[in-house]
């Protein structure tokens, strides 16, 4: 086990470099002319020159990757071409806010989609069934931004219950850093006010951002217990006059962990990538909306930035579930 | 067929085939939400041919505008009312519906080529070319495909062909990945053997023996893909890196309108259902069948 | 919590978060008076000598002071840094008595020395607002008399000095010095103030929020009770409007007409619709394509559907020519192109492109619906002269990018030219003056004799004989028919009643100025 965990993460560097690789390449095939555009209106060519040498972006292709992939290791991610802001200290600034969405949505979606999938294959093709079938493929197909945008005409706007957007009021400071997650910092400052109001915020995004791991999750959930109910030993037990409860509970919960489990591996790089559209809709300040106004303005380094990091993340995430699956079913044999 | 199949043996396969096909039909209609996503599908697919001839405003289509009446509310003359510049709103959704289509089987028919050819050849040669592709497509899976997509969309300008071929680009790893592992075990299979040793070339083992043997995965998957082609244009559309005005793509019509909530809801929620409604529909029909023709994936 | 029956909890549960939501936020604001200002637009770049832009104007013109301020309607100059100023009969030299008691955020007392460097620097730069005084004054005028007084000798008359002064800000000589770098302090001032105003920065996340507070013991007497600001980044403007109409922000600065119809009428919301010297014309690319055919352009100014523009604009009216309505020398009998498809007909016949068949390319700046809108008024123009046109969105950037050339720029060019100073020359100049070619403001346009009269206008100093020449000016230009002239857009802002003392002006009045503002 060990010596697999460790092989594990040796592997995981030629990943990093690979991945560090492919962005560069695919930043770099991109037409467009990102200089040009951050000398400004009146440059002349000779500021150009100046502004391209000053970023490396005169040096030849192998030249520049070295010194990009130099960086990513001593901290310097490069900066925008626009802002000049070190792309690294925007990624700090920015992260915290996107993995709070992100985890909070997957905490919601385990917590509804765990008993529904439950439900769904304990009343197998009975209404409950049905109902979780087609709501889950209905929240797959939702478009996040129409759900947002739904969620904010009625709670926030017709309603007034929540805020629009934002992640804590504007007048207010947020509570200290500590761990960048703001329900989390609030309570370690002891201010149940700040937490509840960093709750409020969260809620929609969260809930916009979850629905389709959810779907995912009641769907995983229900085929596996299916499955379990359907095996000799359980179909022996239940003749042995198990109640169906107990059942579920003995046998059904190891599965509920490793479809969890199959759903975060699956799901965190997604979502880390794929909270754009929410957080465009709610004003979320958070990687996506960065990365966002980045592309917009072609402003490539922060771009590589964003993708590298949930690149990396999305490997480390996977990597973390696999070893989970160990530790859970020593049965999964480590090539 | 190898080419050493007897008369015979055809018409059996033949015969088994249909039957397969006739189970298959009996399967999916035996789901009902199948059939619904199929309606929806076949509603969707009459709008997109014959959408622009039914509509009651066509001018609007192309970009005709009427700014005397600006925003008026769903009515009978305008069903789903006008938007900020006139257009019947309806008009717009309804010719949405071809753009969506089009851009959704495109993205998915050129992210399947892509991915059959790169999966077939790994899968065939394996080596260092599968080495090689699949730790390409396999970090390509790492990244945040919208975030590429919108990327590569900004980079090459808007308009419909460049969003699509932003999309397709992030679109092929999946398929590399089915067709690598479908490529892999045909190959062992008999009747491959067989040609090889009859001499025929690796082009034509390809294209004659293995791939016709693993169509229907493919076409399940990419009848799943539909609706996320379909989402991801939109997607696209709404963050504004997509089509060029006048182009009624539903998730621009959607970003624009955003504006003009809520007083104006109804410019913002048509295209937003038919987003929704499209997506809906294609996953219930891919659900369908895949159930029918891959009934090991059946649960 | 744990002891609570579900609905129990949850009931308290919503309780919290609305009270959270809602009250909290109200009584803590009180307490500290901020003032909250939703708008689209970042501010990447303090440097008051290189950033541009109405947020970057916000930011300095409250951090920084210049020598003089400008107010009222119309506007006119007002003491800022300087307590008093004479100027030569001539026109050529300005001497400005500084306000004894004008300090930096450091301390230091502002001086003469102070006002020749920070001209010095932004001539140096030649960035930014640099080109209001392009021409104007030279690293030579700026003359300090002794540490109190300072006398400006322009290199040739210049009737709007007083008015383009606001805009040219005063920086800290010690603090840039002190951090000066390879590149004249560019590296320090992107985010760092160096001024004297009433403001600092005291949060800045970028393409989030801006937060200021006054600055304690400054200089300046008196003003608004307000002790912070935030500047909020929201990009849609449906958002400002909901945010302005419940409370959240206490000033919306991008609200388009739709959103200024449904606030009508709110309590707690007061709307400021009012003239203000920005138009918005698009530019025909006179030099390359088929527009450069003059009477293809004449065709296309009578067939464009101005009305339709109108519609789509709201809080608007239509121009009559190059120069907005009622600044000084306009010209309200000039008689422009309206919509007329006979004449456009004519026109077009008479062009090298009698039949259409043509397909024409504009540009706008993606986001702005505003300019899509016309963009599709023109397409559905066009096409009744049977010509079709391909709207492309593309980042601002690109736009500027695509202006260096006319073979590079598109055949259709639209442009919002926001008047920094009331004052004619401010559009003659950057929008029809050859020296602009390659700039966004005038991509192509040159005509020897609208330069000479834009020049003539500029250094002239008897009013009645400047407003001659602007008259001459508009009739040449249209005759010319570079641009379809389009509207003057109203300025649109939404504020909550508690906001007190605020005075409109028609000069960059979204760069709110928040010295005076109080909150009840």
């Amino acid at each position: 086990m060990l010596r697999f965990a460790v092989r594990r993460i040796v592997l995981l560097v030629p990943v990093i470099v690979g991945l560090s690789l492919l962005i560069f390449a695919i930043a770099r095939l991109l037409p467009g002319d990102p200089v040009t555009l951050a000398a400004g209106p009146n440059a002349t060519q000779a500021e150009i020159a100046d502004l391209a040498r000053e970023f490396g972006l005169d040096q030849p292709l192998p030249v520049q990757y070295w010194h990009y992939a130099t960086g990513l290791v001593t901290g310097d991610w490069g900066q925008s071409i626009f802002t000049r802001r070190p792309v690294l200290e925007d990624l700090k600034a920015y992260l915290p806010a996107t993995l709070e969405l992100v985890v909070v949505a997957m905490v919601l979606a385990i917590v509804i989609g765990i008993p529904a999938g439950l439900l769904a294959a304990v009343y197998r093709d009975r209404w409950p069934d049905y109902v979780s079938r087609v709501v889950s493929l209905g929240a797959i197909s939702m478009p996040r931004f129409f759900l947002g945008l739904l969620l904010q005409l009625g709670l926030a706007m017709w309603l007034g219950w929540l805020p629009l957007g934002g992640r804590f009021p504007l007048t207010e400071d947020p509570p200290p850093f500590v761990t960048g997650f703001l329900t989390i910092d609030s309570l370690w400052a002891g201010d149940p006010h700040a937490f509840g109001v960093a709750l409020a915020y969260l809620a929609l995004p969260a809930f916009a951002t979850c629905l389709s791991p959810l779907a995912t999750i009641t769907r995983m959930m229900r085929a596996t217990t299916l499955e379990v109910l359907q095996q000799d030993y359980v179909l022996t037990e239940r003749a042995l006059g198990l109640s169906q409860r107990l059942i579920i509970f003995k046998y059904v919960l190891k599965n509920a962990m490793s479809s969890t489990l199959t759903v975060i591996g699956l799901y965190f790089g997604w979502l880390l990538g794929g909270t754009v559209l929410v957080e465009t809709v709610f004003d979320w300040p958070g990687i996506g909306l960065y990365a966002t106004k980045a592309i917009v303005t072609q402003d490539f380094m922060p771009v590589m930035g964003v993708t590298l990091t949930i690149g990396v993340l999305f490997v480390a995430v996977n990597l973390v579930v696999d070893l989970l699956y160990g530790l859970l079913n020593p049965k999964v044999r480590y090539e | 067929m190898s080419a050493s199949a007897t008369p015979d043996a055809r018409a059996s396969a033949v015969a088994a085939r249909r039957q397969n096909w006739r189970r298959a039909a009996y399967r999916f209609q035996q789901s009902w939400l199948s059939i619904v996503g199929l309606a929806i599908v076949v509603l969707l697919f009459v709008a997109a041919v014959a959408g622009p001839s039914l509509v009651p405003y066509p001018a609007d289509i192309a970009g005709g505008i009427n700014t005397a009446t600006r925003f008026e509310a769903p009515s009978i003359a305008h069903l789903f009312g006008t938007n900020e510049l006139g257009q019947d709103v309806f008009t717009l959704v309804i010719a949405g519906a071809r753009i969506s289509l089009l851009s959704g089987v495109a993205v998915v028919v050129l992210g399947a080529l892509a991915g059959t050819i790169v999966g077939a050849l790994a899968g065939y040669y394996g080596g260092w070319t599968d080495e090689i592709l699949m730790r390409i497509a396999d970090l390509k899976l790492t990244l945040p495909s919208l975030i590429l997509a919108m990327a590569v969309a900004a980079a090459l300008g808007a308009g419909l062909v460049n969003t699509i071929i932003a999309i397709a680009l992030t679109w092929w790893p999946g398929y590399a990945r089915l067709v690598r592992g479908e490529v892999i075990a045909k190959k062992e299979e008999l009747f491959v053997q067989v040609a090889q040793a009859l001499g025929a070339g690796t082009g034509r083992i390809l294209r004659r023996h293995i791939l016709p043997n693993i169509v229907s995965p493919i076409i399940v998957k990419m009848s799943l893909d539909m609706g996320f082609a379909i989402l991801t244009v939109a997607s696209l559309g709404f963050i504004g890196i997509g089509v060029k005005p006048p182009t009624p793509e539903w998730g621009s019509l959607l970003s624009i309108a955003r504006n003009y909530m809520p007083d104006y809801w109804w410019t913002a929620m048509f295209p937003g259902l038919a987003i929704f409604l499209a997506v809906f529909g294609f996953n219930l029909l891919g659900d369908g069948l895949r159930d029918v023709l891959d009934p090991r994936a059946r649960r | 919590m744990f002891n609570l029956t579900r609905r129990q909890s949850l009931t308290g549960a919503t309780a919290l978060v609305a009270s959270a939501a809602m009250g909290g936020r109200a009584a803590h604001a009180q307490a500290k008076r901020i003032l909250v200002i939703a708008s689209n637009q970042d501010i990447p770049n303090f440097d008051p000598h290189i950033a541009t832009g109405y947020s970057a104007s916000m930011l300095l013109r409250n951090t920084y002071d210049s020598l003089v301020r400008t107010e009222g309607t119309p506007p006119k100059p007002v003491p800022q840094l300087a307590a008093s100023w004479t100027a030569s009969a001539d026109g050529t030299e300005y001497v400005f008595k500084l306000d004894p008691a004008a300090r930096f955020h450091d301390g230091t007392p502002v001086t003469a020395e102070a006002v020749r460097y920070s001209f010095n620097r932004l001539l140096r730069l030649n960035k930014g607002n640099a080109w209001m005084v392009a021409g104007i004054v030279d690293e030579n005028s700026v003359q300090p008399v002794d540490a109190a007084t300072v006398k400006i000798r322009l290199v040739k008359p210049f009737a709007a000095f007083l008015q383009v002064l606001p805009w040219l800000w005063i920086v800290n000589p010690k603090a840039v010095d002190a951090n000066k770098g390879s590149d004249d302090g560019q590296t320090y001032l992107r985010s760092t103030i160096a001024g004297s105003g009433a403001w600092r920065v005291r949060r800045a996340e970028a393409g989030n929020l801006y937060e200021f507070e006054r600055v304690e013991g400054g200089w300046q007497q008196g003003g608004g009770n307000l002790t912070g600001a935030i500047w909020k980044i929201v990009r849609e403007t449906s958002t400002q409007r909901l945010m302005v109409g419940r409370g959240e922000a206490h000033i919306a600065v991008d609200l388009t007409s739709e959103d200024m119809d449904a606030l009508k009428g709110r309590p707690g919301v007061v709307s400021i619709i009012e003239p203000e010297y920005r138009t918005f014309s698009i530019k025909m690319n006179t030099r390359h394509g088929p527009l450069a055919d003059i009477n293809l352009r004449r065709a296309v100014s009578w067939a464009f559907n101005y009305q339709a523009m109108l519609d789509a604009a709201g809080y608007a009216q239509l121009m009559t020519g190059p120069l907005p309505d009622g600044i000084l020398g306009f010209d309200p009998t000039l008689a422009v192109p309206r919509m007329n498809l006979d004449k456009a007909k004519e026109f077009l016949a008479k062009s090298d492109y009698a039949k259409g068949g043509i397909k024409l390319v504009m540009n706008y700046v993606s986001g702005l619906d505003q300019q899509r809108r016309w963009g599709l008024v023109l397409l559905d123009s066009l096409r009744k002269l049977g010509i079709e046109l391909d709207i492309k969105p593309m980042i601002w950037p690109d736009m500027v990018a695509s202006a260096r050339s006319p073979e590079t720029c598109p055949d259709f060019f639209p442009v919002y030219q926001t008047a920094n100073y009331g004052d004619p020359d401010n559009i003659a100049f950057a929008a029809y003056h050859s020296s602009r070619n390659g700039g966004w403001q005038n991509p192509v346009y040159s005509s020897p004799k609208v330069d000479d009269l834009i020049i003539r206008a500029r250094s002239e100093t008897d009013e009645a004989k400047r407003k001659e020449l602007y008259v001459a000016f508009q009739k040449a230009v249209v005759e010319d028919a570079p641009d379809i002239f389009g509207v003057l857009e109203k300025r649109k802002l939404a504020m909550r009643s508690d906001v007190q003392n605020f005075h409109f002006t028609p000069v960059a009045s979204n760069a709110i100025e928040l010295f005076p503002l109080s909150l009840k």
